[in-house]
């Protein structure tokens, strides 16, 4: 099975939502739906910040308790960067609906998982945050999400980027890691046996392809040296996307 | 009532009224003679000492009850028996012999789900958790997390949950047991056994009262009881086609490989998110902020941000090995902070271990 080498992104194609992106990559398809702020439940309201209700549904069946896992996880990420102080006793809510999943044919697949689903969530992370920027949530920074696994060949440990399904089930230990436009660390899971020293060379690795490293000049783009060419430039990507649509929306103006 | 001046509030009013500021009160006193604490009077590397007891339950293979200050875990650990007929897709391992490395012994306990923790927390533990209520987000994340924790740690091998089915006394038949269809592994050795039966563990975690901090009570709840574990010796009977456990045998306690221990610290700001934000653009400071570990509930309310790390220091002269790394809900906690948070983590884990 081909895994997309380039991510791919359509804003606002779902007419009733407020917003809506579909986003795929690294063989995960996530179609993402916004709706806010719309009116809270009474008993649910805040009084002095809006409400984030993240729901994510799986390619093959119903939510079960990793579903809850990761609803729990986007919604404390994705709460410190909604300004939710602008739109008090509101909702906002986020539907994230997964429709393509790598297959990793040599596991006894099963239906009801009760461990929890990582590798999924960059692509969640990144479906929504094209979602709100579609919706015109206001935002306090944009997310950049990468997974990667150390695997162990031959006695030589190595980190591998975008890992397939195959990889992380033989890995050492599988992260994923969530930076915000300021180069923040927002979200670090990780899973398997590491040692500290691991974890850092994981991290530069994750900040040197979520962050971008070189200022990109309006007249004169500038290409870094030290960014293998395979590794797609997360950021430029979500702004190269959002102008694209603003650009093609205001073509009448 | 007691009556008092109309511009001084009791602590205990402060606290209820403006939580935020009544905890940074506390960690950041105005004036420099008070020592700066936690309203629960700990400092802020300082955890709530453990305090473990097992084998309490009697109807349980093993049981611990787990304390760390207020926060009470009880798990009990029961085995039941599975029959491989009952498997959907069962496929026999490969050799009895372990030439099979260790994720041929977690694909037997993934895909026949031989271990089966849950947590309950509606039982009265906290007033926001009553009884009779379906389980909250937060009780189906903590059985999640444990779940995930429970095999990515490899702390229990598959060869302990296996119930075999000797044929050595058909040996002398040649040919039929040698080439049995089902898949019955051959040994090397020669005496033919056969995989007819599983234990399957069902671990339940309880929380009998909740002050903060559930995921590490669960935890040292859940690796006490495993490692208090004794089962029964049990062999397949092939004319009663059942399991039988032998009363007269001593228990065979369960093998377990490592010492596996979760710390869970939150991070506490002066200012609210929006502040720091701006803050940091304008050129400024991050801001203090304080990382608390093993938070209880008064100060999990008032948090954002929350970094739990598992660490094994169990092997001797080897660097800290890490379990598991969770970080969410805001950008304070970055790779120098979770560096030092790994360090605490292992005097926690001497803690746990001193207290076992």
């Amino acid at each position: 099975m081909t895994v997309a080498a380039e991510p791919e992104a359509l804003l606002s194609h779902l007419h009733k939502a407020d917003g809506s992106a579909t986003y795929s990559y690294a063989g995960y398809t996530v179609i993402g739906a916004v709706n806010g702020p719309i009116e809270a439940q009474k008993r649910d309201e805040l009084p002095e910040e809006a409400i984030i209700d993240v729901v994510v549904r799986p390619a093959a069946g119903v939510g079960g308790t990793r579903e809850r896992h990761l609803e729990s996880l986007l919604q404390s990420t994705l709460r410190q960067i909604i300004l939710v102080n602008n739109f008090p006793r509101t909702l906002i809510q986020i539907i994230l609906q997964i429709t393509v999943a790598p297959e990793n044919e040599y596991i006894n697949g099963k239906l009801v998982q009760a461990n929890v689903n990582l590798p999924v969530v960059p692509a969640l992370l990144q479906a929504a945050i094209l979602s709100l920027l579609s919706a015109s949530i206001p935002l306090t920074a944009t997310l950049t999400s990468t997974s990667l696994a150390i695997i162990s060949e031959d006695g030589q440990r190595r980190t591998v980027t975008n890992p397939t399904a195959r990889q992380v089930e033989q890995s050492q230990s599988f992260h994923v890691l969530a930076f915000t436009s300021q180069s923040e660390l927002i979200l670090a899971e990780s899973e398997g046996a590491f040692t500290m020293k691991e974890w850092d060379d994981v991290y530069s690795a994750a900040q040197k392809q979520c962050c971008t490293t070189t200022t990109v000049d309006d007249t004169d783009t500038i290409m870094d040296e030290g960014r293998s060419t395979d590794m797609p430039d997360l950021k430029r990507f979500i702004r190269s996307t959002v102008e694209q649509k603003t650009a093609s929306d205001l073509y009448w103006k | 009532m007691a009556t008092q001046s109309s511009l001084t509030l009791s602590s205990a009013t402060f606290a209820k009224l403006s939580p935020h500021p009544y905890l940074l009160a506390n960690l950041q006193p105005t004036d420099a003679s008070t020592p700066s604490s936690r309203t629960n009077g700990r400092q802020p590397t300082q955890a709530r000492p453990p305090a473990i007891n097992t084998s309490s339950l009697t109807h349980a293979h093993g049981s611990a009850v787990v304390r760390t200050g207020d926060t009470t875990a009880v798990c009990g650990v029961r085995a039941e028996t599975l029959t491989t007929s009952q498997i959907p897709n069962y496929r026999a391992p490969l050799s009895s012999i372990s030439t099979s490395s260790i994720t041929a012994s977690t694909d037997e306990l993934r895909y026949y789900d031989l271990l089966v923790p849950n947590i309950e927390l509606a039982t009265g533990c906290a007033p926001n958790f009553l009884p009779g209520v379906p389980p909250t987000t937060l009780a189906q994340t903590l059985s999640t997390r444990i779940y995930s924790l429970l095999h990515s740690a490899r702390i229990l091998e598959a060869a302990d949950l296996r119930i075999y089915h000797e044929k050595s006394h058909n040996i002398g038949e040649g040919d039929e047991a040698m080439q049995d269809a089902e898949g019955g592994d051959v040994d090397v050795g020669g005496d033919a056994r056969e995989v007819k039966a599983y234990w399957v563990l069902y671990i339940d975690i309880l929380f009998i009262s909740l002050d903060g901090n559930p995921f590490d009570a669960a935890w040292a709840a859940v690796l006490a009881a495993l490692r208090d574990t004794k089962l029964p010796r049990a062999r397949w009977d092939a004319d009663r086609e059942m399991v039988l456990c032998s009363r007269g045998e001593a228990p065979v306690p369960l093998s377990i490989t490592g010492f596996p221990i979760a710390c869970t610290a939150a991070v506490f700001t002066a200012k609210d998110r929006l502040k720091q934000s701006q803050s940091r653009r304008d050129g400024g400071e991050v801001g203090s902020f304080w990382i608390l570990v093993d938070p209880d509930r008064f100060e999990e309310s008032l948090c954002d941000e929350s970094v739990t790390v598992v660490v094994d220091r169990s092997e001797a002269g080897a660097e800290t090995k890490i379990l598991g790394l969770e970080k969410s809900g805001g950008t304070v906690v970055g790779p120098e902070v979770i560096r030092r948070f790994v360090q605490v983590a292992e005097g926690r884990w001497q803690e746990f271990r001193d207290a076992f």
